[in-house]
């Protein structure tokens, strides 16, 4: 075939299926496009999970008469005039593609006034070719008709999901976007049903509850950021709640939902050693960037973005998430059901009330300058709030595993591995720099490890180094270990590195030298950590709380379990019927 | 059964037999002690498969039997019981033993002894004859360095050698070793290389108390069993399976720097610096530095980020180059305890190889240590 180029039908078609992936990606482009009209209020319509039709009315500023044609042609735009505009675009779209992507694929019919015209207009679209338009009378606003959509890329068609897949689609994507937007209203009917309907009166927690449910929208922690032009707000969740994977974390950049790998990274890091190794948070976070600092064309949905310092943002994403955090990890209360009642209001979890909290506002911080920044004096502030445990006093030992200890609030239920694998961890990061103490072996053990194991120790050789093993190649596939931390000396063994190797195995999405390096320590300390059924004294268990209140971050273990439980005192009173009714 | 003992006797009994009781076994028959009437006295066993202990005490036998009765309630009744005769008198039909001592009465119910494992019996003639104070010190020389991590089973062990007239144990933690030789009085007719868990031989230095008697221990072909029989007790261990580490081969032949100390100063020296040292990895560096004039001197340091240092400073004679060497306090310590002549050796060549202690005047024991590696 001879080359040649190909009609304007053909490119539409190849082009819209770029655009236009799923009835979700009508709804979103035409959902953007009613936001940069001005619209103050979206009603959206869908039958047969939006392949038989999508109606979205807005009562934004309309398409003039004398414009409409050219609505539906590529490349035609009200948004920018020229390639500079990029630069400092605000408005959601510019590339000129969506109307005439989802003309070609469907048809289309939109309905029209713009708000300085008395009279309105309305176009009809079969597949990209335009059929009539005629003037009629319109409420200000337009109205977009998109029915049979794919009805003429049979292949397209062919690759949709499930009705029910493509509703839920369009039903998230509406829910992130009226909360991203909670100043304007949006209605969603889907089959005849109303599914969602959003007030627009900027209360984004309402909206929270729609997109998970009302207990998790209560319990999400507000993350809040403001510095340099950059803006991060949003609501992230608390140690709490988890989800097995992180589908359920999404950002709007400048209004856009986008995915970003990097941005989900940095967040779930942020949770690094809360969580339990597998478990992720469940987050929706809005940044506002300037416009010069973040590159939107890069895909044509807008799917993604390119950052013109990646880290940055998400170094200060990391922060604001972990702000919340910070502010926000009490010890996991005993958990009421398990005691048969259920009448028993807890306080404890009246943590996402930013109010508590008062940060003193960057812009009274930023007054001393070059003495302190706002962000760390945040961090400062957050630390002093809850990060330290109380002083306790050892009572007991119960089943050889937990210590049980009173403190000034209550009785402290403590997992004497959980905790001493704490203690281990942070002694660990805290010396690994300075200071490693080694015991030298008498007779260097050898360690044969299987083809796989060999890759990773030669990945992760430095690390154990630091931690204090000294690891020589010693022949052909094997090596001898010829000392061992100080610390572990006790309780060494030759699992402890192949475990710590098989964890990192395990941890596919390590690709970081830095995330290796925790989860090869996670792992040793794991293995050096006294076992729960482990018998300790009473200075042993005295020794082990002292250590622990020393801790960064006593509440968890690295591995994101809780090294400690607390009833307060409220509680056994209450349970004991001392104190309010039962 | 039905039998008279008298209540400190069978108190003691208990108390050497119990050891053997596992706490927490799967199998109902171990929580028990099997009593049973032998040849005129009161037979005690326990075992937890791995330990078997059994003692035999006195008693006026009127009525031939035997029971398992669990062990926790026997010997707590036993030892609330006043110091008067004991009887106990088995209801067969019931499996139920009644005690009866003074005005006290009690019935408690047991298991049949069918269930109870079986004790080996030793064949006394090929055993090995030990002399029981010998026998205890080199167990308390040796078996602290054996290890306790479970990964290493053979390391949790002392190796036995029995031969050429002579006996030698050894253990090792990886990070030290202790190695004891004794002459034997008699002859034996085979030699012997066995591993025997660290925690059996401990058990066998509590039981054998009395100074002047003799264990013999044998080691019967092909059971992995090694027993030891003494007057009136009976200690059965399960040996360990595999390969213990050539200890002779890793100890130095030769060394640089031979520092003697005095063995009640050195280990008041560790004790003190133990006091810093356990919060810092139990690190205690030692200066040796040898002086033209006179006696050298040793000094030992330790130092804690968090709570502090100290230097003890002690005179020695040395002989050979300066050097600074650092020891986990607690080997060190764990050692001295067990050195009973008045001068100490400590054997030195580098900073990174085995450090050798042993008494001075005393050739028959010897222990090494690894030194630790300051970052």
């Amino acid at each position: 075939m001879p080359i040649k180029i190909l009609p304007e039908s053909v490119t539409n078609k190849i082009a819209a299926g770029e655009v236009v992936e799923n009835p979700a990606s009508v709804v979103k482009e035409l959902m953007e496009n009613a936001i940069d009209a001005s619209a103050r209020s979206i009603q959206i319509r869908v039958e047969g999970g939006g392949k038989d039709l999508i109606i979205l009315s807005d009562d934004g500023i309309g398409i003039p008469i004398e414009e409409i044609a050219l609505a539906i042609t590529r490349f035609a735009t009200s948004k920018i005039d020229s390639i500079e505009d990029l630069q400092r675009i605000h408005s959601l779209g510019f590339r000129g593609e969506a109307l005439a992507s989802i003309a070609a694929v469907s048809m289309l019919r939109i309905q029209t006034r713009s708000k300085d015209e008395t009279e309105g207009s309305e176009l009809i679209c079969e597949h990209g070719k335009l059929k009539s338009i005629s003037r009629k009378g319109f409420p200000q606003g337009s109205s977009f008709e998109v029915r049979d959509l794919f009805s003429n890329v049979p292949a397209r068609l062919k690759f949709l999901k499930s009705e029910r897949t493509e509703r839920s689609r369009i039903t998230d994507l509406v829910l992130y976007y009226a909360l991203a937007y909670p100043h304007l209203r949006f209605i969603l009917e889907m089959e005849g049903r109303v599914v969602l309907q959003t007030a627009g009166n900027g209360n984004q927690r309402e909206i929270l509850a729609a997109v998970y449910d009302v207990e998790t929208a209560r319990q999400m922690l507000e993350v809040n950021l403001e510095e340099q032009g950059y803006s991060i707000h949003g609501f992230c969740s608390p140690v709490g709640i988890t989800r097995s994977n992180r589908r359920d974390i999404h950002f709007f950049i400048n209004g856009r939902l986008v995915q970003d790998v990097s941005l989900a990274s940095a967040l779930v890091n942020s949770y690094h050693s809360y969580l339990m190794v597998g478990r992720y948070p469940i987050a929706i976070v809005f940044l506002k960037v300037p416009p010069a600092d973040v590159d939107i064309n890069i895909h044509p949905a807008k799917a993604e973005v390119r950052f013109a310092d990646a880290r940055a943002v998400s170094g200060k994403l990391a922060r604001a998430v972990r702000l919340a955090l910070l502010a926000s990890s009490p010890a996991p209360t005993f958990n009421q059901t398990l005691w048969g009642s259920s009448n028993v209001e807890t306080k404890e979890y009246e943590i996402f009330n930013p109010s508590q909290h008062d940060f003193p506002p960057s812009s009274e911080t930023g007054s001393i300058e070059g003495i302190t920044t706002p962000e760390s004096n945040h961090v400062q502030a957050a630390l002093g709030l809850d990060e330290h445990m109380p002083l306790l006093r050892v009572v007991g030992q119960v089943g050889a595993t937990y210590i049980v200890a009173e403190g000034p609030d209550g009785l402290y239920l403590i997992d004497q591995h959980a905790a001493h694998e704490r203690i281990l961890y942070e002694q660990i990061l805290d010396k690994r720099v300075q200071k490693k103490d080694m015991q030298l072996l008498l007779d260097p053990i050898l360690f044969t490890p299987n083809a796989r194991e060999t890759v990773l120790l030669a990945s992760v050789e430095d690390t154990l180094e630091e931690i204090g093993f000294q690891v020589d190649a010693f022949g052909p596939g094997t090596y001898s270990i010829r000392a061992v931390p100080a610390f572990m000396s006790r309780t060494f063994s030759l699992r402890i590195i192949t475990d710590a190797l098989h964890e990192l195995d395990d941890e596919k999405s390590s690709a970081v030298s830095k995330e290796k390096e925790e989860v090869v320590i996670r792992s040793i300390c794991k293995g050096a950590a006294i076992k729960g059924g482990t018998i300790l004294s009473k200075e042993e268990q005295e020794n082990l709380i002292r250590q622990l209140e020393t801790c960064q971050n006593p509440r968890t273990c690295p591995h994101g379990r809780p090294t400690m439980i607390h009833l307060s005192v409220d509680i056994l009173e209450r349970q004991f019927g001392r104190k309010g009714s039962r | 059964m039905k039998l008279s003992v008298s209540q400190p006797q069978l108190a003691h009994g208990l108390g050497i037999v119990t050891r053997a009781v596992s706490p927490r076994s799967t199998l109902p028959v171990l929580n028990n002690i099997l009593l049973a009437t032998d040849e005129g006295r009161l037979r005690l066993s326990a075992t937890n498969l791995e330990l078997g202990i059994t003692k035999w005490i006195g008693a006026q036998i009127q009525e031939e039997g035997s029971i398992t009765i669990p062990a926790r309630i026997f010997s707590d009744l036993i030892g609330a019981l006043p110091g008067n005769t004991v009887d106990l008198t088995l209801n067969t039909r019931t499996q139920t033993l009644n005690i009866h001592c003074g005005t006290s009465n009690f019935d408690i119910k047991g298991i049949d002894a069918q269930e109870f494992p079986p004790m080996p019996v030793p064949d006394l003639q090929n055993g090995v004859e030990l002399n029981i104070s010998d026998f205890k010190e080199m167990i308390q020389q040796v078996s602290f360095a054996a290890s306790t991590d479970e990964a290493r089973p053979v390391l949790q062990g002392v190796m036995m050698e029995i031969g050429n007239n002579e006996i030698t144990l050894a253990a090792t933690d990886g990070f030290r070793i202790s190695v004891k030789k004794t002459s034997l009085s008699t002859p034996v007719s085979a030699p012997v290389k066995v591993i025997i868990p660290a925690r059996s031989l401990s058990e066998l230095a509590r039981i054998a108390t009395n100074g002047d008697e003799t264990i013999s221990m044998v080691v019967p072909e092909g059971r992995g069993q090694a027993i030891f029989h003494l007057k009136d007790a009976e200690l059965v261990s399960q040996l360990i399976d595999g390969k213990f580490p050539d200890y002779n081969a890793i100890i130095p032949r030769s060394f640089k720097t031979n520092t003697t100390i005095t063995t009640v100063e050195f280990q008041k020296a560790c004790r003190q610096a133990e006091i810093i040292a356990r919060e810092s990895n139990n690190v205690i560096r030692m200066h040796i530095q040898p002086q033209e004039q006179g006696p050298g001197i040793v000094e030992f340091s330790t130092q804690s980020e968090e709570r502090g240092s100290g230097e003890v400073v002690l005179e020695a004679n040395i002989d050979g180059p300066e050097l600074l060497i650092a020891f986990n306090v607690s080997y060190l310590l764990n050692v001295l305890d067990v050195i009973s002549t008045p001068n100490t050796i400590l054997a030195t060549n580098a900073d990174n190889t085995p450090g050798l202690i042993r008494p001075v005047g005393d050739e028959s024991y010897l222990h090494v240590i690894m030194p630790m590696h300051l970052g």
